[in-house]
């Protein structure tokens, strides 16, 4: 269906978004040739491996209880429901849905109404495709997802924001369905000057630059040393040149924003701040340029919540410490960026922060790993995603075990009445060793 | 021993929230040594829980050894033996050029949880999750149920002498600290009235839950297993605490033709296992309070089917193990949970009729099966879904350590045991590191976008589909 229509979709996002061609192809239908890619790639994947996600685990079990057949069985949860957001149309719909697949669920995928012509465009072609009896397109808004909503699912799997996810998850009490959430929140970007400024200046605009900033894992702002602010910004300022040389009103190598509403909640950040503007900053129709702020202080406008455009806040901190406590004491983060080449600083990191994800000296790129799991903790939510993830998130675990009637002496002692000398046996693990 | 005050209930979450972001529960040697006095702790103290279990449920002195304290030492031991292995960061196989990126996936603590454990196996199912908890490298605030009142004291008082109370908290109460408590995250083990609440509650807080809750778990009794043993099998698992276990064999079905040979059977496995009877011995636990017994004793009163075995009742906490034939789907006994040495048989003329049975009613925490009939196992395999599929036994699933514990549907979510539980309490931190020298590597992601970066980007769009049907 993808592979099919692979021009009609990237026009539909483009009319959506106007994602560049580049851009929805790479991210979103397939990706360079040596790599495992989004969705054309990983569904042939998911098929080919299919197989070895459903067979049923063997059990590793003390000699006594090997007759007994114990194994666990991967089975399908059911009837499940996928709810998608605008930003990454395609792989965040049906990404999900190939796990779904996988698992051996039935799937309604509620594409979302923010980006609707590539949601109108699914509707009409996944029938074509994919079996009606087990998978539906439902379009809608707000009405739509309430009564879908009301229904009992086996799972719901939801990528979006925080204040709908808890409308979604209390809405998944009433039944007790259990959730995948897949939420976002602001990915800080430390930056340790003893990296080299230049890369970490350009992998992070670059990463900024995807869909305008429009993703849940873009590098929302960075955290740099008070001393080295100036040397990161002129490293930005020579990397924006080399991406946009005409500026980005002009270029046809950055998406634009998606609607007017998210356009003007923008434009408010930028009025409000009280950091210093040093590239960027005007705007044309929905078109936005890449912006980027420094001096913004912990309190300041941008700072209050998920930026989601292109709009690059610099932090100021005095020490690298600073940095670590500064992350720990907000949200959980999606992702936690890094730039830095001490494994003593790498290791701090690791061990004084949480996040679904930390990534050393890139940012964005860890979305090409197949092997890999996508997901938050905290605020930036729960379950995982790609490939094997998926397909576990859409199954759940059915242990069994199989006791032949020549079971019965060795399990003789386990009945009533009990005596002591049962008691001796079936007690005996309480008074089991314990090393030191 | 009394409740926990309320007004000192966030601080304790929050004394916990601070030992942990000190990263006091990292270093897997400490972790270790928790779990090993976990362990000392059971092992040196096993009268004063045998007998608090006692207290609470008349649980026998073998039951409390066999399937809680015994368990919960050989499982603290393990899971001390095993934190290096589970907790070890997994470096990912993945593509030659993206080998040097270093993707590895931490397995990293959540967090400071909440774990409320209910009555009937009130030291292993406030345990279990805590050993997990432990091993993954979570603070814990435990809350016990207090309707088993004398365990929970007996817990309150004995963990803080072994654990380090700036991690783990045993909370004292009943639904106004629970409700207090409902601000952290969870793992509930208990009914589905309850996780609807607690659901609402952690949605407030996007927590991520596990619910382990139960229902009414079918036993199918096909003619081609013995039937003798069958029999045995199946009252020597009801009698497990009084039928007050979430994976007790909740009822029968069973093909009409065989009902009275298995009725046969059972009153002769009855017989063999209470020679006097189940009221006068102590091979059994009672019913654990006077509100469980008359709900009971309900159940019983107006059911319509034919008692065959035991139906009388002694005070407030004892009732007989109970065995009633020809039962209706509309009967009492099928209204709900049974929860209680109540044994219904329900006769049905097909195994579709069994099958659609099953399907019509809400997915079980066990399913369990008497048959050597393979065809009849794998429609059981491929047509339901349950917690777990149990051939020719029942409840002795839970003996295997490595077998995952936990329902589907409304009987719930999430898993335990050893690992299990350990992953419950983590979450999989992903992670690449891109050495500089991998820029000319990435030149074709960079804008200006051009022709020839899309047909590098792009390529895979075009792959191959193999052919399909």
């Amino acid at each position: 269906m993808v592979q099919e229509n692979a021009p009609d979709f990237a026009q539909a996002v483009a009319k959506d978004l106007n994602k560049p061609k580049t851009e929805m192809y790479f991210a979103e239908i397939a990706r360079r040739t040596s790599t495992r890619a989004p969705i054309v790639q990983r569904s042939l994947i998911s098929a080919e491996k299919l197989e070895e996600w459903a067979k049923p685990a063997m059990v590793d079990v003390p000699d006594w209880q090997k007759p007994w057949a114990p194994k666990i069985y991967k089975n399908a949860k059911g009837v499940v429901l996928i709810i998608a957001p605008w930003n990454y149309p395609m792989t965040l719909s049906l990404q999900p849905l190939i796990g779904a697949i996988a698992a051996g669920c039935c799937a309604v995928l509620k594409p979302s109404e923010i980006s609707p012509h590539y949601s109108a465009l699914l509707a009409t072609l996944t029938p074509r495709y994919l079996d009606s009896k087990a998978f539906r397109i439902v379009l809608g808004g707000v009405p739509e997802t309430t009564k879908l909503l009301e229904l009992q699912w086996d799972h719901i799997f939801y990528t979006g924001n925080s204040r709908v996810a808890r409308i979604i998850a209390t809405a998944a009490a009433k039944h007790l369905t259990p959730l995948t959430l897949e939420l976002g929140g602001k990915c800080p970007v430390i930056v340790d000057p003893s990296t080299d400024i230049g890369i970490a200046a350009k992998r992070t605009l670059w990463g900024k630059a995807q869909n305008c900033g429009q993703v849940c894992v873009a590098p929302d702002y960075v955290l740099v040393p008070r001393s080295h602010q100036e040397a990161f910004v002129d490293a930005l300022k020579a990397a924006y040149m080399q991406f946009f040389p005409d500026g980005c009103l002009a270029s046809d190598s950055i998406s634009r924003i998606v609607s007017p509403e998210h356009h003007s909640r923008l434009m408010k950040l930028l009025e409000r701040t009280q950091g210093q503007v040093i590239l960027g900053g005007k705007s044309e129709g929905l078109k936005m340029e890449m912006t980027v702020v420094k001096n913004v202080s912990a309190n300041d406008s941008l700072m209050e919540g998920e930026i989601f455009g292109p709009i690059l806040p610099i932090v100021p901190v005095d020490n690298l410490q600073d940095a670590i406590d500064f992350v720990r004491d907000r949200a959980h983060p999606l992702v936690l960026y890094a730039f830095t080449e001490s494994a003593e600083f790498k290791d701090q990191i690791l061990k004084g922060t949480l996040s679904g994800s930390l990534i050393f000296n890139d940012t964005f790129q860890q979305l090409a790993v197949n092997e890999i799991p996508l997901g938050g903790v905290g605020e930036s939510g729960h379950g995982r995603q790609v490939l094997k993830y998926t397909f576990d998130e859409f199954s759940y675990e059915r242990a069994s075990i199989d006791l032949p009637k020549e079971a019965e002496p060795f399990i003789g002692m386990r009945y009533a009445p009990y005596t002591e000398e049962n008691f001796k046996i079936m007690a005996a693990p309480a008074f089991m060793p314990i090393p030191e | 021993m009394s409740n926990t005050p309320i007004s000192e209930i966030p601080g304790i979450r929050d004394t916990l929230r601070a030992s942990f972001r000190k990263g006091l529960t990292r270093p897997l040697e400490w972790r270790k040594h928790q779990l090993l006095q976990l362990a000392r702790m059971l092992q040196e103290n096993v009268d004063v829980f045998a007998e608090a279990l006692h207290k609470d449920l008349g649980k026998p002195k073998f039951e409390a050894y066999a399937y809680e304290i015994g368990v919960m030492i050989e499982r603290s031991v393990d899971s001390a033996k095993r934190v290096d292995e589970w907790a070890k960061p997994v470096v990912v196989d993945a593509q030659d050029w993206q080998r040097p990126m270093q993707p590895t996936i931490h397995k990293a603590p959540v967090g400071t949880v909440l774990i409320i454990a209910p009555w009937n196996y009130p030291l292993a199912l406030t345990l279990q999750p805590l050993l997990g908890a432990i091993a993954a490298g979570c603070c814990a605030v435990v809350k016990p149920s207090e309707i088993a009142s004398h365990f929970a004291a007996a817990l309150a008082e004995k963990l803080p002498k072994y654990l380090d109370s700036n991690a783990y908290r045993v909370v004292l109460g009943a639904v106004p600290e629970t409700t207090k408590l409902l601000e952290l995250q969870f793992f509930y083990t208990g009914n589905g009235r309850i996780a609807r609440i607690i659901s609402v509650a952690a949605a407030q807080h996007l927590t991520p839950l596990t619910l382990e809750l139960g229902g009414k778990s079918p036993v199918l009794v096909d003619p081609s297993f013995d039937v003798t043993i069958a029999a045995k099998r199946i009252l020597g698992a009801k009698m497990q605490n009084g039928g007050q276990l979430c994976v007790s064999p909740d009822y029968v079905i069973v093909p009409r033709t065989h009902q009275d040979a298995l009725v046969s059977a059972l009153k002769n496995a009855y017989a063999e296992f209470y020679p006097q009877g189940s009221l006068v011995s102590d091979s059994i636990s009672r019913i654990v309070s006077p509100d469980h017994h008359s709900r009971l004793m309900d159940l019983l009163n107006r059911s319509k089917s034919e008692v065959v075995v035991g139906g009388r009742s002694e005070g407030n906490k004892k009732i007989e193990l109970t065995v009633f034939k020809d039962v209706q789907p509309e009967d009492s006994l099928m209204e709900g949970e049974l929860f209680g040495p109540f044994l219904p048989i329900v006769p049905v003329d097909s195994i579709d009729e069994a099958i659609n049975f099953i399907r019509d009613r809400d997915h079980p925490l066990a399913l369990y099966a008497f048959t050597d009939d393979p065809k009849i196992k794998q429609r059981l395999i491929d047509e339901t879904l349950s917690g777990a599929i149990v051939f020719n036994d029942v409840v002795q699933q839970l003996a295997f350590n490595n077998l995952p514990f936990g329902g589907v549907g409304p009987s719930g979510y999430g898993r335990q045991s050893s690992k299990y539980t350990f992953d419950t309490f983590s979450y999989e931190r992903s992670g690449i590191d891109v050495p500089k020298e991998a820029e000319p590597f990435l030149a074709a992601r960079y804008p200006p976008y051009n022709e020839e970066k899309l047909k590098i980007m792009g390529a895979t769009v075009h792959i191959p589909i193999p052919a399909s049907s």
